[in-house]
């Protein structure tokens, strides 16, 4: 397929917006404002984009409900927090093609009737900061952002904010909070952002590559673009492959292509020639899987029905020599480190969680602490205030129940080892 | 409290943002590029110039993992240890800089070298392990590697 | 109409709620720990869980609207299993100290454990812990017990607005903290405490000495501090109270209290509280019995009546009294000794104000509800920070805000600070000219109504004739740019009909009937709505209650014959014509020797009004000085006689608030004095005029009679929330003539301070409130040592910096304080509180009276200031 998020990234000056133009750039976004902006948010639903942040929601809809909103000013946020272990899609966008982003986002402004756009950047990419701040600069000297968008009487502002180490900012509320100068904690829904966003006012939250599609349904049409993927999910899509493979990367790929096509076709399968034991398929809140499951089409339609989720699309893949409790320990660690705090079972109970897995892995565990994992993390799935902690409980479980045996074999271990 | 230069910095983006609390996470941020951490003493004079009140400014500064409230040494390191890194061996780097250099996580080296701080995911992990020193980035680590790159901070 | 179903009990709503709402509307109750009804919801602790029919997960009836056709079920075996998860989660972080623990028995989590169950204390690991602090004077934290549910914080952030603790790191190791991280150094108004469910923030007060279960009778009273009037539930123990705290939903206050309503009670219990009477023997006031007390009285009354005359006996009554014992108190001066001399700390400003706006606009214009300040269009505050002299009344305009109903305020406010959208600071009592300025613009910009009303044409007359005032004029004078004050009139212009809060300052200089009178310009101008902030309990008691020199009960002025008559036919007296001295003339007088003889009812003259040294040498020139209190004050340690009163806790009676509301006082406690009314009619009887009260419900019924304002009104009507203004009485609903009222000159609009000079100005801080704090060991705990403020850029001159010790002297005297400077205060000013007996703003302020107002003004005072030690000599010291 050819690509068009990573077109370029190979060329050492992508960045650069003369780079950028001469392959097309920019020219999305002249036709975009020949139309009406009621006609893009349209021609976006029509396309069936699905938002790239996890979570899969139409984003014409999601754009159509805060046109639809009197309340001004509106705004545009580009949640560029990428805080899911294992993923790195965003990130090549960012620093390598940063004009494609920004295109999508005046485009998006446009449609939208919003003059500003934020970036919410995590603050763990620094390089990233400069490059789109420069991209900024350069698409403000060439009229493409401020007071006169290509002289159509158009304003759109384009700012970086920086995020600083906080995993539930990428969480859309979390994130105005936070942009607000807030502690980063979720707010209740509804209302919604669309409604009351960012200052309270209407605020569409974008993920990266989701607005990085933008240019290309504007350049080859809803039609064609939905034709692209899956049928229910269409499109391009980024996987960021990680862990035991050859060749791991981000890979531009058609939405819905196989676990297997990824890891062996793509990326050349496991590395030092050892056999596959599991994968974790959209960053470490989706699921973790068996290799027997690694032949469904990685889309927002087809993994729940294989029991995990795309999540962000990142694959991180283990060979046999990993011990999956220590993962299992580590990705909880993370969960315990990142809950906002603000609801009882995310806030209390994960931090139990830990710590029954910590005692399991240092060999102090018992027969009756699966089961008690399992209770304690069915006490918290579907009572959290936002999707972080019943993320953290579903990986367990997700542990739980196709690797219980490496659990069971710490424990009798110990068991062994006392006797 | 603060130097001149850092409070018309603050003022300067403010200007970007539609009330001025929207500007902390910046105004924090060119703080610690300054001073290096957010003392109290900084911490209360950011909420003076933004006109937060300074309990509120405490309490977002320290939801944030990434602002620092003690002293830092004159180089940070911030070392990825989640999952894609931890199993390309991010814990041999651990304990290296725990060997080499005497540093723990959430530690200074005695003279004020270094500090470490182990990171969840960085998002370098096809690369892993990696680190940002400051803010320079580094992946495929070896235990070579990062005596040879850490020998480029003084 | 939308019909929802809850626990199979139909339930139909007008629009829709949250369930929780909706289920308590039906009597069906969720538990909730983080929820609170003064707060918005929050939805963190999950316990309000329930099952929706058709809804796959759990919700929290908190957050969770009602739409039509809804079927909820609160107690199903899921929710359960749902809310004992909560709770088994919540305990892994709670230590089980319940028996160590203050908050036993009134605690909702040990509640909710007991109904849903013990956990099963399957957490293996260790509690996170935090140590006990005592850090803070006044509330005691133990951390440890805290379950995050956030209330404390959005209190004190969305209620308070104080915004001084905060949830500082996340996860499981969020904790709540003041900035110091170990002393509060906030508001405390308490209201933190009263939210907490468990007992991790509680009041230091009565560590230990508290158990829910051990109080024997809680008492619905009003607050004694303030002219706000707040609910509050004393709760007693044996003969002490042991806790003050408000009711949620209860009282104007609704839940809140501010930091002397809620912890100054202790002056109640004040181990130098007086419990006898005294008579002065051999120039030594000594213990003597009641009755020797009333008989020396009675005959040194008599005799100085009988030498002297009627006229020069003066009264003072006061705003801590209730109505009851004010209008006996006026009636023994009128118709016993035959004296108008009666005037109260109410003639300092709060009387003469509205006094004058009554005049202009016809009696009633400042009975306001408190709560109509967040519901208008604009508020426009000047002359006090209201958050420190009426604080609950405070929070209304900083609730205001937060619904983005623009705020401007005129002066230095340090508590509206982040609350005002315009905030002018004019040089010191430049504020003539700032007003005069916004009277102009306005002018230009409002048509004046064209009403035919005689008070339209008069006031329509009045500021006409005001001579304009450019903004560049007002500018130079107040020193403030003309950009911020144009900015300001835009501002005000934009508001239909603003509250209009006046404190006490504005007329406390010489200019102080110009800025009235400009006031009621802007008012008229702006359609607003008046509050006057008010620093007594019963301020408005007193003058409705007739404790004016000019004025009798029901607020008729003596000068009309009619008035007088009725009164006169009431009682078989003739009270004289003219008007009675004011607390200032008496002072003038007693020092001129025309008044031979003071009586004071618990109002410590010396210690409220400026020149201390003035006021008690002319105190020491009257023949008789009796003094009513329940503290030794200043005064009473001048007095030939002294009697104990009963304090607020220890007696019944009504007091009026500045929204004229009447309120009643319930007994808490008993108490070693007598109730003042009670005093003053013994003496009465001893002067042959019998008073044939039994008790403040008989006083209250003569007041019906006499006061036309009062008519009707029975003792037992004023319950719950009060009896409203205008109650079932005859307000005199038209303003009076505005004749002999002059129109001010250019000149006097733009007087120029001088730029060189320093000024004392008066402070008055949020801890303090004269007497009661000062022996409240509570209050005084806060910020015990003395103070001046001082302005930046003064402080930068001098080289002083904060804690650094100077002398501050004048005309008057001089002291020593450490200095707090402050950025936000002008350079050419130094506020002093007055708080600290002899290093108060009185020991150095000059005595100078405003003759239109007939009281003292607080512009009149030089000061130079020197610094005489560093804070840091001071530690090693
Ligand atoms: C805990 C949590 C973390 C999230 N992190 C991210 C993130 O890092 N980047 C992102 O784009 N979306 C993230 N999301 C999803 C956002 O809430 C939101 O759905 C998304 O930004 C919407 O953009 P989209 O419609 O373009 O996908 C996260 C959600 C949750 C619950
Ligand atoms: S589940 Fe609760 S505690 Fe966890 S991140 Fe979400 S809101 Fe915060
Ligand atoms: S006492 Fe009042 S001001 Fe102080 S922390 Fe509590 S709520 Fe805030
Ligand atoms: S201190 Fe009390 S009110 Fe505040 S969060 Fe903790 S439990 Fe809740
Ligand atoms: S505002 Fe006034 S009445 Fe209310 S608690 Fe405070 S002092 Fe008492
Ligand atoms: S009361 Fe509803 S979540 Fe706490």
């Amino acid at each position: 397929m050819e690509k068009f998020l990573l077109k370029n990234i190979e060329n050492p000056n992508s960045a650069d917006i003369a780079e950028y133009i001469k392959t097309g750039g920019y020219k999305a976004l002249s036709k975009a404002l020949e139309l009406k902006p009621s006609d893009i948010i349209d021609e976006v639903k029509r396309s069936g984009l699905r938002g790239r942040g996890g979570a899969g929601f139409p984003t014409g809809m999601k754009w159509a409900f805060a046109a639809a909103d009197s309340k001004k000013p509106k705004f545009i946020l580009c949640n560029a927090d990428e805080g899911e272990p294992g993923t790195f899609k965003d990130r090549p966008i960012l620093e390598k093609n940063p004009h494609l982003l920004i295109e999508g986002m005046i485009i998006s402004g446009y449609a939208l009737q919003a003059e500003y756009g934020y970036i919410y950047l995590r603050g763990e990419y620094p390089e990233a900061k400069d490059i789109l701040e420069d991209a900024i600069k350069q698409a403000h000297d060439k009229g493409y952002l401020g007071d006169d968008v290509l002289g159509k009487g158009i304003r759109f502002y384009l700012h970086v904010h920086q995020g600083a180490g906080a995993y539930i900012c990428g969480e859309e509320t979390a994130l105005i909070e936070s942009l607000e100068g807030r502690r980063g904690q979720p707010r209740i829904k509804p209302p919604f952002p669309v409604n009351e966003g960012f200052l309270s006012k209407p605020t569409v939250v974008n993920n990266v590559e989701t607005l990085a599609n933008i240019p290309y349904i504007m350049e080859i049409g809803a039609e064609a673009y939905s034709k692209l993927g899956s049928p229910d999910c269409p499109g391009p899509k980024l996987y960021s492959v990680s862990g035991h493979v050859k060749m791991p990367g981000v890979y531009e790929l058609p939405m819905g292509t196989t676990l297997r096509e990824i890891i062996y076709t793509h990326c050349g399968g496991i590395r030092d020639g050892k056999k596959l034991k599991a994968v974790i398929p959209g960053g470490i809140s989706t699921p973790i899987l068996p290799p027997e499951k690694i032949d469904c089409p990685m889309d927002f339609v087809s993994m729940p029905k294989h029991g995990s989720m795309l999540g962000s699309g990142a694959v991180i893949v283990f060979d046999e020599t990993v011990d999956l409790v220590k993962v299992c320990l580590r990705a909880m660690k993370f969960f315990e480190h990142e809950s906002c705090g603000k609801c009882t079972p995310c806030r209390e109970g994960v931090g139990w969680l830990r710590a029954i897995i910590e005692r399991i892995y240092n060999g102090s565990g018992t027969e009756k602490d699966i089961d008690l994992l399992l209770e304690v993390s069915k006490n918290i799935t579907g009572k959290t205030f936002c999707p972080l902690g019943d993320g953290a409980a579903g990986v367990v479980q997700g542990f739980i129940k196709d690797f219980r045996h490496e659990f069971e074999q710490h424990i009798s271990k110990q068991v062994k080892a006392a006797a | 409290m603060l130097n001149e230069r850092v409070v018309i910095e603050i003022n300067r983006i403010k200007s970007k943002y539609h009330d001025a609390q929207s500007s902390l996470l910046p105004a924090l941020y060119v703080v610690q590029r300054e001073y290096g951490w957010l003392s109290p003493d900084a911490v209360a004079a950011v909420g003076d110039v933004l006109n937060v009140p300074r309990t509120t400014v405490k309490g977002v500064a320290t939801f944030y993992s990434m602002f620092r409230h003690k002293p830092m040494g004159r180089h940070l390191i911030q070392l990825c240890t989640n999952v894609a890194c931890m199993i390309m061996g991010a814990e041999r780097l651990v304990d290296i800089l725990k060997t080499r250099y005497g540093l723990e996580p959430n530690s200074t080296t005695d003279d004020g070298r270094f500090s470490l701080v182990v990171m969840e995911c960085i998002g370098a992990c096809a690369t892993a392990p990696a680190m940002l020193v400051d803010t320079d980035f580094y992946d495929n680590l070896t235990e070579e590697r990062i005596a040879d790159i850490l020998e480029n901070y003084k | 109409m939308i019909t929802v179903t809850i626990n199979g009990k139909k339930i139909q709503l007008e629009k829709p709620v949250t369930i929780l709402k909706a289920a308590s509307m039906a009597g069906i109750k969720i538990p909730t720990l983080c929820h609170h009804e003064a707060l918005e919801s929050y939805g963190g602790c999950r316990l309000c869980l329930v099952e929706i029919e058709k809804m796959p997960r759990l919700q929290t009836s908190c957050t969770q609207y009602v739409a039509d056709g809804m079927v909820v079920w609160t107690e199903t075996e899921r929710v359960v299993e749902a809310r004992k998860a909560m709770l088994e989660f919540l305990l892994i972080n709670h230590p089980l100290d319940c028996p160590y623990c203050d908050k036993a028995g009134e605690c909702e989590l040990q509640d909710l454990v007991v109904k849903y169950g013990p956990s099963t204390g399957r957490f293996a690991e260790g509690k996170r812990t935090h140590p006990e602090s005592y850090d803070d004077p006044i509330i005691v934290r133990n951390m440890d017990r805290c379950i995050l549910c956030a209330r404390c914080v959005r209190m004190c952030d969305k209620v308070q607005c104080a915004s001084d603790i905060s949830i500082t790191n996340r996860s499981s190791k969020s904790f709540v903290e003041p900035f110091s991280g170990g002393r509060y150094n906030c508001e405390y108004c308490g209201n933190c405490l009263t939210v907490c469910p468990v007992g991790a923030i509680m009041s230091r007060m009565h560590k230990h000495a508290y158990r829910p279960w051990l109080i024997e009778k809680e008492v619905d009273t009003v607050c004694s501090f303030c002219g706000v009037g707040c609910s509050v539930v004393l709760q007693v123990r044996g003969n002490s109270i042991v806790r003050a705290v408000p009711k949620t939903g209860k009282g104007l206050n609704k839940g809140l209290l501010c930091n002397r309503g809620r912890f100054g009670y202790d002056y109640v219990s004040s181990p130098v509280r007086l419990d006898s009477p005294l008579i002065r023997r051999d120039g030594k006031l000594q213990r003597a019995t009641w009755s020797e007390a009333f008989i020396y009285i009675a005959g040194e009354l008599k005799r100085i009546k009988e030498t002297y005359g009627g006229s020069s006996i003066a009264g003072i009554a006061s705003g801590r009294c209730t109505n009851e014992d004010n209008y006996v108190f006026q009636k023994f001066m009128r118709v016993v000794l035959g004296s108008n001399n009666i005037d109260s700390a109410a003639g300092f400003a709060y009387a003469p104000a509205q006094k004058f706006f009554e005049r202009i606009f016809g009696q009633g214009v400042t009975a306001n509800s408190i709560h109509g300040i967040s519901n208008s269009d604009g508020i426009l505050v000047i002359g006090g920070d209201p958050t420190s002299v009426n604080p609950v009344l405070g929070l209304q305009i900083r609730s205001a805000h937060q619904k983005n109903i623009p705020v401007v305020t005129i002066g230095y406010m340090p508590g509206l600070k982040r609350f005002a959208t315009n905030r002018l600071i004019p040089s010191p009592f430049a504020e003539t000219a700032l007003l005069a300025a916004l009277v102009s613009e306005l002018k230009s910009k409002r048509r004046l109504s064209d009403e035919k009303a005689a008070f339209a044409r008069d006031i329509n007359t009045i500021i006409e004739n005001i001579p304009p005032v450019s903004l560049n004029e007002a500018g130079d004078v107040c020193r403030i740019s003309p950009s911020d004050i144009n900015n300001t009139v835009d501002a005000i212009s934009n508001m239909t009909n603003p509250s209009i809060i006046i404190g006490r300052d504005i007329l406390q200089r010489s200019e102080g009937h110009t800025n009235l009178l400009l006031l009621a310009a802007l008012i008229y101008l702006l359609n607003g709505r008046i509050y006057l902030l008010s620093e007594l309990p019963n301020e408005q008691g007193l003058v409705d209650m007739g404790c004016l020199p000019d004025m009798l009960p029901g607020v008729r002025p003596l000068a009309v014959d009619s008035f007088r008559r009725r009164y006169d036919e009431f009682f078989g007296v003739e009270v004289a014509s003219e008007p009675g001295m004011s607390i200032v003339e008496m002072i003038d007088g007693a020092n001129s020797n025309k008044i031979k003889a003071l009586y004071v009812m618990c109002e410590d003259i010396v210690f409220n009004i400026p020149n201390s040294r003035y006021v008690k040498e002319a105190l020491s020139k009257s023949e008789l000085l009796v003094v009513q209190d329940i503290f030794m004050t200043e005064t009473a340690q001048l007095a030939d006689v002294v009697l104990p009163s009963l304090s607020w806790a220890e007696k019944e009676g009504s007091y009026t608030n500045l929204e004229r509301r009447m309120q009643m006082l319930k007994k808490a406690v008993d108490g070693k004095g007598m109730e003042d009314w009670q005093a003053i009619a013994e003496i009465s009887r001893m002067l042959g005029f019998d008073m044939n009260y039994r008790s403040p419900k008989d006083v209250m019924a003569e007041i019906a009679r006499v006061s036309p304002l009062h008519k009707d009104i029975a003792y037992d009507d004023i319950v719950g929330d009060g009896f409203m203004w205008p109650y079932k009485g005859e307000p005199l609903r038209h303003g009076m003539s505005i004749e002999g009222i002059d129109i001010p000159d250019a000149k006097s609009l733009l007087k120029i301070s001088d730029n060189d000079k320093i000024y004392a100005g008066m402070e008055n801080p949020l801890f303090y409130s004269e007497n009661l704090s000062r022996n409240s060991s509570a209050l005084s705990s806060i910020s015990p040592e003395p103070y001046a403020r001082i302005g930046k850029a003064l402080a930068t001159k001098l080289s002083i910096i904060d804690g650094d010790y100077v002398n501050i002297s004048a005309d008057a005297g001089s002291i020593e304080l450490s200095a707090r400077v402050d950025s936000d205060l002008p350079e050419n000013i130094v506020l002093i509180p007055n708080n600290f007996g002899d290093k108060g703003i009185f020991n150095v302020m000059n005595w100078k009276i405003n003759p239109v107002i007939k009281s003292f003004v607080l512009d009149c005072t030089e000061v130079v200031i020197k610094k005489i030690k560093s804070a840091a000599e001071e530690v090693l010291a």
